[in-house]
């Protein structure tokens, strides 16, 4: 991917934990009314990226190392990487054990985005990236 | 997110509002489990007021139902519709442990109709 195509990448980095939650759809939110999205749409992001930074807190596994959110709004679709610095996990590979959402983080990241594309980062931590064509 | 609960006509009602996620979803299933422990089959849950939910608080909605599965079911009341449309594809609208209401009388007359005194 050629970096200078890429927009300004506007940037939230917060601790992996669940209180952290709400500031980060805070931000979404802003994102969303910045690139003019309509409410329901804005909503649908919240909720995704929201699943996606539970997903990467929920396997953190007590570490510091702080969960990024990038947000892109290009012409034809806002787009955002949330990455962690855990152990790569397979998102929601957990939680159906665990407790009784039955996984439910993934599917309804795919049910409300456009893409989602889960990656391992070069640090071995793991790198979700759901894009909302507009 | 805040929570509370009552008695309407008889019928448990947990009243929740604000954001339901994975960081505030532990008090709404404490407040629902005291209506399980307490052997009620209807529990009725007021979403007027809430502005977001996700698999954080969807997982409590799950867990009700689980709990009132075969004695009765959990009544939505008045999700907004961002919020009806997530219940919706994760498939708790077509559960039959759990019904949505778009008001409070509708549910208490419903769990009446249910369970006669």
């Amino acid at each position: 991917m050629n970096p200078t195509a890429k927009p300004r990448c506007r940037t939230i980095s917060v601790t992996p934990e669940p209180s952290r939650l709400a500031e980060i759809r805070r931000f979404v939110e802003e994102v969303g009314l910045e690139a003019s999205l309509e409410p329901e749409r804005i909503f649908d992001l919240k909720v995704a990226v929201s699943e996606a930074c539970a997903n990467a807190m929920e396997h953190s596994g007590g570490q510091h190392a702080p969960l990024v959110v990038c947000a892109s709004i290009y012409t034809d679709r806002v787009v955002f990487e949330i990455s962690d610095g855990g152990d790569f996990r397979v998102p929601g590979a957990l939680r159906g054990s665990a407790r009784d959402d039955r996984g439910l983080g993934l599917p309804l990241m795919v049910a409300l985005m456009d893409e989602v594309r889960i990656a391992k980062t070069r640090g071995g931590g793991t790198n979700v990236t759901l894009s909302l064509y507009v | 997110m805040r929570v509370s609960s009552k008695r309407v006509e008889g019928v448990p009602l947990v009243a929740a509002s604000g954001e339901i996620d994975h960081g505030s979803s532990r008090s709404l299933q404490e407040a629902l489990d005291v209506f399980l422990e307490a052997g009620d089959a209807i529990v009725l849950l007021d979403l007027t007021d809430v502005t977001y939910i996700d698999s954080g608080g969807i997982s409590v909605l799950l867990a009700t139902v689980h709990g009132l599965r075969g004695a009765g079911w959990l009544g939505a009341v008045n999700p907004n519709q961002n919020v009806r449309r997530l219940l919706e594809i994760v498939g708790l609208s077509i559960d039959n442990g759990f019904r949505i209401f778009d008001d409070t009388p509708a549910a208490t007359s419903a769990a009446g109709e249910a369970s006669p005194a």
